[in-house]
C-alpha cells in the first residue's frame, strides 16, 4: 500500500465517521453535537496547520551552526595537502 | 561488539570534475579509517571528467595501493543511481558506505556510523543534520528555511522515520543496497529520498548519527525555484509509487 493509498484511505474513513457524527447518525450530547461537531473540521485543519508552522519555526531556530567543524576541516585539508604533496600527488 | 576482522568497508564514490577534492578525501578516508584499525577501499567512479580527475586517481592508486583505491571509470555523464551500481559490482567489502566528494560529508563520521551500525546490527546508517548534535555551516537563514521546509514538507508526506530524508552519507550492509538500489527509479537528489523511502517500506532497520555537514567549502550554496519545484515533484511521486 503507498503512502498516498494509505493517507487518502484514512481521510475518507475520517470522513465517513464525521458525516456520521454530522447528520446526527450517532448520538451525542446536545452542546457536542450543536458546538462542537460543526466546527471541528476547520479546527483539525487550523490545528494542523499551527503545528506544522510551529515545527518549521522551532526547527530554524535551532538549527546548528558548525562554525567549529568549519575551522577543524580548513586545517585538516591544509595538512593533507602538504602530505599529499610530499608524496606526489597533484594537489593546488 | 567491535568491527571483527572479516568486516571490511567499501566507499563509492562517484566522480565529476573533482580532481581538486579527490586526493583530500581519500587522506581523509585513509586517516579515518587507519586510525580506528577498520578494513576498507575507495571506489572511484568517475564519468569521464575532463579536469584530470582520473590522472589524480591514478597518482592516489600509486600512493595507497591498488587494493585500496579502485578506479573505475565511465564513458560519460550518466547519473548518480547507475554510478552506484557500477561501483557496486566491484566491491569487495560487506559494508558500502556513501558519501559525497566535496567535504561536506566528513569521513570522521564514519567511525561513528560504524560504531552504531555494530551496536543494534542496523541495516542502514544514515548520517543527519537536523538532531543531535547534527548542523550545517554555511547556510543563512533563507536557505535553513528552505531546507527545514522541505524536510517537513517530505516527513508529513512519507513518513519516512528519519529525521533527515535528503542525506546522502550513508552505511550499508551491501545485501540490503543491492536490494534497495534495484528497486529505485528516480534521478538526482530525489533518487537519495526514494532509497531511503524504499528501505523503510521494505523493513529494513535505520540508525542516525548526527553529522556537521560543512556545505560549499569553496563558494555560494545555491537552491534555485527549478530545484525547488523538481524536489516537491518528487516528493510527490514518492508519496504516489511507495
Amino acid at each position: 500500500m503507498t503512502r498516498a493509498t494509505q493517507h487518502i484511505s484514512l481521510l475518507f474513513i475520517l470522513s465517513s465517521v464525521y458525516l456520521a457524527t454530522f447528520l446526527g447518525l450517532i448520538p451525542l450530547p446536545k452542546k457536542v453535537q450543536s458546538e462542537i461537531i460543526p466546527v471541528l473540521p476547520f479546527w483539525a485543519i487550523v490545528s494542523f496547520g499551527a503545528y506544522l508552522l510551529f515545527s518549521l519555526g522551532w526547527g530554524v531556530l535551532t538549527f546548528k551552526d558548525t562554525e567549529k567543524a568549519f575551522d577543524e576541516l580548513v586545517l585538516e585539508i591544509d595538512e593533507a595537502k602538504r602530505d599529499l604533496r610530499a608524496k606526489g600527488v597533484d594537489v593546488d | 561488539m567491535a568491527p571483527s576482522k572479516a568486516d571490511k568497508y567499501s566507499v563509492i564514490l562517484p566522480t565529476y570534475n573533482e580532481r581538486k577534492n579527490l586526493p583530500v578525501v581519500t587522506w581523509l578516508l585513509n586517516k579515518n579509517f587507519t586510525q580506528h584499525n577498520l578494513s576498507w577501499e575507495l571506489i572511484i567512479v568517475d564519468d569521464a571528467s575532463p579536469d584530470g580527475t582520473q590522472e589524480v586517481a591514478k597518482q592516489l592508486i600509486g600512493v595507497y595501493g591498488g587494493d585500496k583505491i579502485v578506479l573505475k571509470p565511465r564513458a560519460g555523464k550518466l547519473g548518480l543511481g547507475t554510478a552506484y551500481v557500477h561501483g557496486l559490482q566491484y566491491v569487495t567489502g560487506n559494508f558500502v558506505i556513501i558519501m559525497d566528494a566535496d567535504f561536506s560529508h566528513h569521513p570522521k563520521f564514519i567511525a561513528e556510523f560504524v560504531a552504531l551500525q555494530k551496536a543494534h546490527d542496523y541495516d542502514i546508517v544514515t548520517g543527519t543534520r537536523y538532531a543531535g548534535d547534527g548542523g550545517v555551516y554555511g547556510w543563512d537563514l533563507k536557505r535553513k528555511l528552505v531546507s527545514r521546509g522541505a524536510n517537513l514538507f517530505a516527513t508529513v508526506m512519507l513518513q519516512p522515520g528519519v529525521s533527515d530524508l535528503t542525506g546522502s552519507f550513508r552505511l550499508y550492509k551491501k545485501p540490503v543496497l543491492d536490494k534497495v538500489i534495484a528497486t529505485t527509479e528516480s534521478k538526482g537528489y530525489t533518487f537519495q529520498m526514494e532509497m531511503m523511502v524504499r528501505a523503510r517500506a521494505l523493513g529494513y532497520t535505520v540508525g542516525e548519527v548526527p553529522i556537521s555537514f560543512v556545505d560549499r567549502l569553496y563558494g555560494e550554496s545555491k537552491l534555485g525555484g527549478d530545484e525547488i519545484v523538481e524536489y516537491a515533484k518528487g516528493v510527490l511521486g514518492l508519496w504516489v509509487k511507495v
